[in-house]
């Protein structure tokens, strides 16, 4: 079987969301979609980085009656990467909800989320 | 030589210089009235004018500089006599020419004319400022031909000594630096024009020929002073002109013949030429004779 | 030593704590909130204290039991433990600043304030990458949160852009930190140093996102318009917090990682730093917005500290010192002036002017200001000396242009808000907050920007001490402002005197020095003791007085290039103040002060370029410069700003006529005998004989004739008498130019001549004329007029002056007309020469206009009860006179010692000057000042005297007995001849003054304001341009490092 890996298939899947999220930034005109695609960008970091660690043939990085402790550096996938996505994802969440908590006080500030209403500081 | 044998030759050579310098006043007078067509005055009309002014009793001053004006001027005249060597060779009218140089006479040519300047200004007569300044203005013009010339002559003779200079130029009429270098002697005789107040460059004494001003305001004994002034300094200016170009002067009717001519070179021009404007004499100047010095450095520098 | 984990644990802990507060009272929690940022200040500075002076191990803290790169490690080393100190102490004070606002606000911004901290703390001793990212999120989520505090739609809409910004460079951090962590297998930054290269195509691109994200963290140029909103929005007390903390972390930040990307990424990074630095200060020359100007500023200053961090190689064991220097100007500064904005409470730079009613404030922010551009004894001038001395000794010329560039962008507009607030109008209705809590962090920092000096000063290398004795002077002088006038005046004069006595022995076989040594600190008593009329207490004067001759004395009594320059640049600051004093002076003192600024930068590039890199600095470097050419031309370019050479003298007469009136003779007898010994001590070092035909000073000697007939002619055309006296100067500073530039013995004599007759004649007139001024309360010369009658002895110093500048003999202005021409015959310099004589016939102009148009023609009505000029302005005026008349007779007391000085081995050995008693001969003529002196005085005399005896009835009449052609005149205004009184002149040859200067500086000035104009438009305001800008950043930097 010569399909491509999991692993690249994730890590091709999280490059087009990475790419995806950012134009979202970019283009997307109201603040809630902006966030929206801020979150598709930080999924596919977190995407990017589980592919990285993952190593084939492997299973997951935890020690129980399928993987004895001796074996383990020989069986698992590298559990760091994992872990540091954990941790991301909770920053992640933090910075969402500040997001979103802007996004109420702008509205009700403005009334809108058109970002580009937005634009009395400039030069 | 002892100071009292000095002072004494000095006063002696200033009382010459300033009979002299009232005859030539006069003689000029009348050839001016004769050219004219007129009959003139007496060639001793400087000697009735000085007599008369000096004894006119009412005199009014308008403060302390109105005062030391003519001080001033006159003593600019007598400065320049007395640091001028007269006759070449000759220690006891060398005068006090120890004392400084050439540089030191085209300076103090100016102590004579600020003095004046300020004692008319506190006349508080606007006629004697708009002469003064005039007069300044124009000068600054006339200065540089002759500041150029003087460079010349300075850098040919490697010298600023006045005696040092007449010394180089003995030994017969083509040694004279007016055959020696010609273009600077052309370049000060320009400058000369604009000294003496003849025309083309007397718009500056235009005021004074007016019935008010400050002729009318320096009166008396004033203008006493300053007439006194004027016939010696137009006498010790021409000894200027004649030690640096004409040769100098070996005895004093060399002297009195040589400075006669070079007087009269501006009269005889003012005869002939009408009045610049003042905005229109110094664009003069500084075109041709500044051109004219130039040359005479790059004539002496080749 | 404290553990350094408990920062986290005590900041950590109290924030979960104050939580439970939230009910209990927000007082208690304030108090709380306080003494748990004390705590990590304390421990911070522990180890600060404990590294100083040792070279102790950093002490790593492992935690999870085991060691990297299996856990996460804290180093805390002296890098470390400074950094953490100095953002502990922003901490602390930030939080006393912001004390009220917590009161408001409630416990939750203290505790995200003290998170943020924490993270500031963990970010910089943080060994772990993965942990690094952490932080840094959790840093901007709580800055993020802190600049909610500030309502309204522009912080928030400000904090939003900067969120999203934020995020997005962190994602792609991330994603770095991710491909660095599969290609290497750690997340340690040792560990990764130590066993990986860029070898592998991978790596380095994962290197490059890490790298580049930081890079973006730290407003990299162009790329940080959402930095600059939320500079200009938020809550002052938060942005000192981003301008000083964050930007610190994330500085160490790069530091840290920058190894990763190799020799490389430190080009990069110098590029990119300079790049920022340059590209902000120039945009932020058209901002009017005091935060948003802080913004650009400080953008500008992160981005010198980032090229400073690239240039680690090039500056090897110095890197900390200059790293130290700038950083602690900046942080210090920054966060004051962020405290003093919010304190002003104006956004528009020209109402700062509002300072003033609380001097002390308004004196701190004179201290950022100055410390920012980096003027001594600030620890930025130390660190940018040394910096720019580094960098030429590697030959990164190029760099050192654009680190001058960007400071001179910086100087136009720091020195602009400076100028505003210390003279721009106020607007009577507000005054700036000064609470006690606000008051506090600002005077901290200042002080502690003294300190840093002071430290700076004690801890730089052997040869960049210099005698703080002076300064403390001045502080104690500072200290001391709220006396009488009398106390300070007579302890400045006192003070100068005693410094002449301690110094003279040092100089006194050094007659050059002597000379101007004499020139600045007698003209200094004088000057000063003017001041006696003075009325009040003058608040500010003294120091700055002080601080201008500490800086002219310090010229004097440098022997090495720093010294000299750390002179040069106190003096500057010091006459920037006393000009800007005057009434009318904002705009002159500010175009001074950039001239200033601009020419003392062009002499530190000279100095870099002639030292390049070896340790001796001393003045004798001169003589043999790395780049002659350049040194030379950069130096006498710098030099000729001081001395107002023409196309660089527009600055000066505005600056000296509009200074009060005691100070324009300082500035213009004394001050600008500054620029001259500066190019005394240039031309020596070039040395005598075949120097003398350099281009250069052929070049210089053009440039001087020139200049030499454009002032006068320009002195001509005024009405102003200060003004007059003002462009006279720069026509006299022109021959002094012209004289050195002979570069022969006699040329010399002339220029030190020329620079001690201007010294005692144009302090003199300025003097005269400056208690005239302050008697009939106008500079127009047309408005005054018969002021003789009223003011005798100031017309009879007038007079003297006029002489002596004239040339006239007998005054001492001959003796350097006459050497004038024995020099330029000599040299052969006939066309310049003749130029100068005919601006020498031009002085007469208006030295009759000064003196005929003040004090002769007609008295005017509203003068007739004026007084004489006060008593202390007369005083040293006749002191001057007797000067004069001793130079006068007796010039060889000075000269000949000169003579002998310049005739020494290594200067100008022929002697053509030789003296026979009173009698100077050269081989081209002879004078002897005594004589004429004598001959002239017995003359007048005797001719004085015979018109008394003749004119003895003469009877004073009243001013307007004169013959009017039968009328009287009507006023004394239509008869005082005065106003245009050269109109002819100006007809005949005003084309020559046309104002090309003064257009072409205008042309560059508008250039720049318009290119930054149009420049800044980038920042549209848009927060989804910020991040086009930045994905274009990182694409355009990969694409030109592949």
């Amino acid at each position: 079987m010569n399909l491509p890996g999991i692993e690249y298939l994730s890590l091709g899947l999280g490059i087009v969301l990475f790419l995806a999220g950012l134009w979202g930034i970019i283009h997307q005109k109201n603040i809630i979609k902006i966030i929206i695609s801020f979150s598709v960008l930080d999924t596919s970091i977190h995407l990017i980085l589980v592919s990285i660690g993952y190593m084939r043939n492997r299973t997951a990085p935890i020690i129980d009656s399928a993987v004895s402790k001796t074996d383990a550096a020989s069986q698992v996938v590298d559990p760091l990467p994992q872990a540091l996505v954990l941790t991301a994802i909770v920053i992640g969440v933090g910075i969402t909800a500040l997001m979103l908590t802007y996004a109420l006080k702008l509205f009700n500030e403005k009334g809108t989320l058109e970002i580009d209403k937005f634009k009395s500081l400039k030069w | 030589m002892e100071l009292a044998t000095k002072t004494g030759f000095v006063l002696l050579g200033l009382f010459i210089i300033l009979n002299w310098g009232l005859i030539m006043a006069g003689i000029i007078r009348k050839i001016i009235a004769r050219a004219s067509m007129r009959r003139g005055i007496s060639v001793f009309q400087p000697y009735i004018n000085l007599i008369k002014n000096y004894s006119i009793r009412s005199q009014l001053t308008h403060g302390v500089m109105f005062y030391l004006g003519p001080v001033f001027r006159l003593s600019g005249g007598v400065g320049i006599f007395l640091f001028m060597p007269l006759i070449h060779d000759s220690e006891i009218w060398s005068n006090f020419s120890f004392a400084g140089d050439l540089i030191l006479i085209a300076y103090f040519m100016f102590f004579g004319m600020l003095g004046m300047a300020l004692g008319a200004g506190e006349g508080g007569h606007p006629y004697s400022a708009i002469g003064i300044s005039r007069g300044l203005a124009q000068f600054t013009a006339i200065e540089v031909p002759l500041t150029l010339a003087i460079l010349s002559i300075a850098f040919q003779y490697n010298t600023l000594s006045i005696s040092e200079i007449v010394a180089r130029q003995q030994g017969g009429i083509l040694n004279w630096t007016l055959f020696t270098n010609p273009l600077a002697t052309i370049a000060a005789m320009i400058s000369f024009l604009g000294a003496m107040g003849h025309a083309p460059f007397n718009v500056v004494m235009a005021p004074q020929e007016n019935p008010i001003g400050p002729p009318t305001e320096y009166h008396g004994t004033f203008l006493g002073v300053l007439q006194t002034n004027r016939a010696i300094l137009h006498v010790i200016e021409s000894v200027l002109f004649m030690n640096l170009f004409f040769g100098g002067a070996s005895n004093w009717f060399e002297l009195i013949v040589k400075t006669f001519f070079i007087y009269f070179w501006s009269v005889f021009v003012g005869m002939v030429f009408p009045r610049f404007r003042v905005d229109q004499s110094i664009p003069w100047l500084l075109k041709i004779p500044v051109l004219i010095g130039i040359l005479s450095i790059v004539f002496i520098l080749l | 030593m404290v553990n350094p984990v408990f920062i986290i644990v005590v900041l950590l802990g109290a924030g979960f704590l104050l939580g439970l507060f939230r009910k209990t009272g927000i007082s208690l929690a304030r108090v709380a909130g306080l003494l748990a940022l004390a705590f990590p200040l304390y421990v911070s500075v522990g180890w600060m204290l404990h590294f100083i002076g040792q070279t102790a191990q950093p002490y790593v803290v492992y935690t999870a039991g085991t060691v990297p790169p299996f856990s996460i490690n804290l180093r805390m080393g002296p890098d470390e433990a400074f950094l953490t100190a100095a953002i502990n102490m922003l901490g602390f004070f930030g939080f006393i600043y912001l004390f009220r606002l917590f009161k408001s606000q409630g416990v939750s911004t203290i505790i995200l304030y003290l998170v943020l901290f924490m993270g500031l703390n963990v970010i910089v001793m943080t060994r772990d990458i993965f942990n690094l990212f952490v932080f840094l999120e959790i840093a901007s989520i709580a800055l993020i949160g802190l600049v909610l505090v500030n309502k309204g739609i522009d912080a928030l809409s400000a904090g939003f852009k900067y969120l999203i910004a934020v995020s997005v460079i962190s994602s792609i951090l991330l994603v770095g930190i991710g491909f660095i962590y599969y290609y290497s297998g750690t997340l340690n930054i040792d560990g990764f140093i130590e066993n990986n290269s860029l070898v592998m195509k991978g790596l380095s691109t994962a290197v490059f996102l890490v790298l580049v994200a930081v890079v973006l963290e730290l407003k990299a140029f162009p790329a940080n318009g959402w930095a600059l909103d939320v500079y200009q929005s938020a809550h002052p007390g938060i942005s000192a917090l981003i301008s000083a903390g964050t930007a610190t972390a994330s500085l160490f930040v790069l530091y840290k990682l920058l190894p990763f990307g190799g020799h490389l990424w430190l080009q990069v990074a110098a590029v990119i730093g300079l790049v920022t630095f340059v590209g902000s200060n120039m945009l932020g020359i058209a901002q009017k917005n005091a935060n948003r100007l802080l913004g650009y500023s400080s953008v500008g200053q992160i981005g010198l500290l980032v090229a400073v961090i690239g240039f680690s190689d090039d500056l090897g064991s110095h890197l900390r010192m200059i790293f130290f220097g700038l950083f602690i100007s900046h942080f210090l500064s920054k966060a004051g002036l962020f405290w003093l904005s919010g304190m002003a409470g104006e956004e528009e730079i020209s109402k700062w002017s509002v300072l003033r009613k609380k001097p002390a404030l308004l004196l701190i922010f004179g201290m950022f200001v100055f410390s920012l551009i980096g003027f001594p004894p600030f620890p930025s001038f130390y660190g940018k000396w040394q910096l720019v001395m580094d960098l030429s000794g590697n030959g990164q010329i190029l760099w050192i242009a654009l680190i001058l560039l960007g400071t001179m962008f910086e100087g136009v507009y720091l020195f602009r808000w400076l100028g505003f607030a210390i003279k721009h109008e106020v607007d009577e209705s507000k005054a700036p907050d000064t609470a006690a809590e606000k008051m506090i962090p600002a005077g901290a920092f200042a002080l502690l920007l003294l300190g840093a000096s002071w430290v700076s000063n004690a801890y730089f290398p052997g040869a960049m001490k210099t005698s703080f004795l002076p300064l403390y002077f001045i502080l104690f002088l500072f200290l001391i402002d709220f006396l009488p006038l009398v106390i300070k005046n007579t302890l400045s004069i006192l003070s100068l005197g005693y410094y002449g006595w301690r110094l003279y022995p040092s100089i006194q076989d050094d007659t050059l020095r002597l000379v101007f040594a004499g020139i600045f600190l007698i003209g200094g008593m004088l000057t000063l003791f003017a001041g006696y009329s003075e009325k009040g207490k003058r608040p500010g004067f003294y120091p700055f007085a002080l601080m201008m001759y500490a800086g002219l004395i310090g010229l004097v009594e440098a022997d090495n290039l720093f010294g000299f320059f750390f002179a040069w640049e106190l003096m500057t600051m010091g006459s920037y103040i006393l000009i800007i004093r005057g009434k009318k002076s904002l705009v002159h003192a500010y175009n001074y002060m950039l001239f200033s600024l601009g020419g003392a930068l062009l002499i530190l590039f000279g100095i870099a370029l002639t030292v390049a890199g070896q340790p001796d600095i001393s003045l004798s470097m001169l003589a043999s410069p790395a780049y002659p050419g350049w040194a030379y031309a950069l130096l006498a370019v710098g030099f000729l700003t001081k001395t107002a050479a023409l196309g660089l003298h527009i600055w000066l007469p505005g600056a000296h006529a509009e200074a009060e009136s005691d100070v324009s003779p300082m500035v213009s007898g004394i001050l600008l005998k500054a620029g001259a010994f500066g190019l005394v001590i240039l031309f020596l070092a070039m040395g005598g004989g075949e120097a003398g035909r350099h281009p250069l000073l052929y070049a210089l000697g053009w440039l001087g004739a020139l200049t030499a007939l454009g002032g006068n002619l320009m002195a001509v055309f005024q009405e102003d008498a200060k003004r007059l006296l003002a462009y006279s100067s720069v026509g006299n500073l022109g021959y002094i130019l012209f004289a050195f530039s002979f570069m022969t013995h006699i040329g010399w004599l002339t220029g030190l001549t020329y620079s001690i007759n201007h010294f005692l004649f144009k302090t003199l007139l300025f003097l005269a004329i400056g208690g005239v001024v302050m008697r009939v309360k106008t500079h127009n010369m047309y408005e005054m007029g018969g002021l003789i009658k009223r003011m005798p002895w100031s017309f009879i110093a007038v007079l003297v002056g006029i002489i002596t500048l004239a040339g006239i003999p007998p005054l001492s202005g001959f003796a350097g007309k006459w050497l004038f021409y024995n020099a330029v015959i000599a040299k052969g310099w006939f066309l310049q020469g003749a130029l100068v004589f005919f601006a020498g016939t031009i002085a007469f102009l208006y030295c009759f206009k000064l003196i005929y148009s003040v004090f002769l023609g007609q008295e005017k009505d509203r003068f007739r009860k004026v007084k004489e000029a006060p008593v202390w302005y007369i005083i040293p005026q006749f002191i001057l006179i007797v000067g004069i008349m001793i130079f006068s007779a007796r010039p060889e007391i000075v000269l000949k010692p000169i003579g002998a000085l310049l005739s020494q081995a290594a200067f100008f050995p022929s002697e053509p000057l030789a003296w026979e008693n009173v009698t100077a001969y050269t081989n081209l003529g002879y004078w002897s000042g005594f004589n004429i002196m004598l001959v002239i005085g017995a003359m007048f005399v005797v001719l004085l005297g015979w018109l008394l005896l003749m004119s003895r009835k003469a009877q004073k009449v009243k001013q307007f007995n004169i013959v009017y052609a039968g009328e009287a005149p009507f006023t004394p205004e239509t008869t005082h001849f005065s106003h245009n009184m050269f109109a002819p002149y100006n007809k005949a040859l005003g084309f020559l003054i046309h104002p090309v200067a003064t257009q072409f500086w205008l042309g560059v000035n508008n250039t720049f304001h318009a290119l930054a104009e149009s420049a800044r438009k980038i920042y549209s305001g848009n927060g989804q341009s910020y991040i086009i800008h930045i994905v274009a950043y990182i694409v355009v930097v990969y694409l030109i490092l592949s």
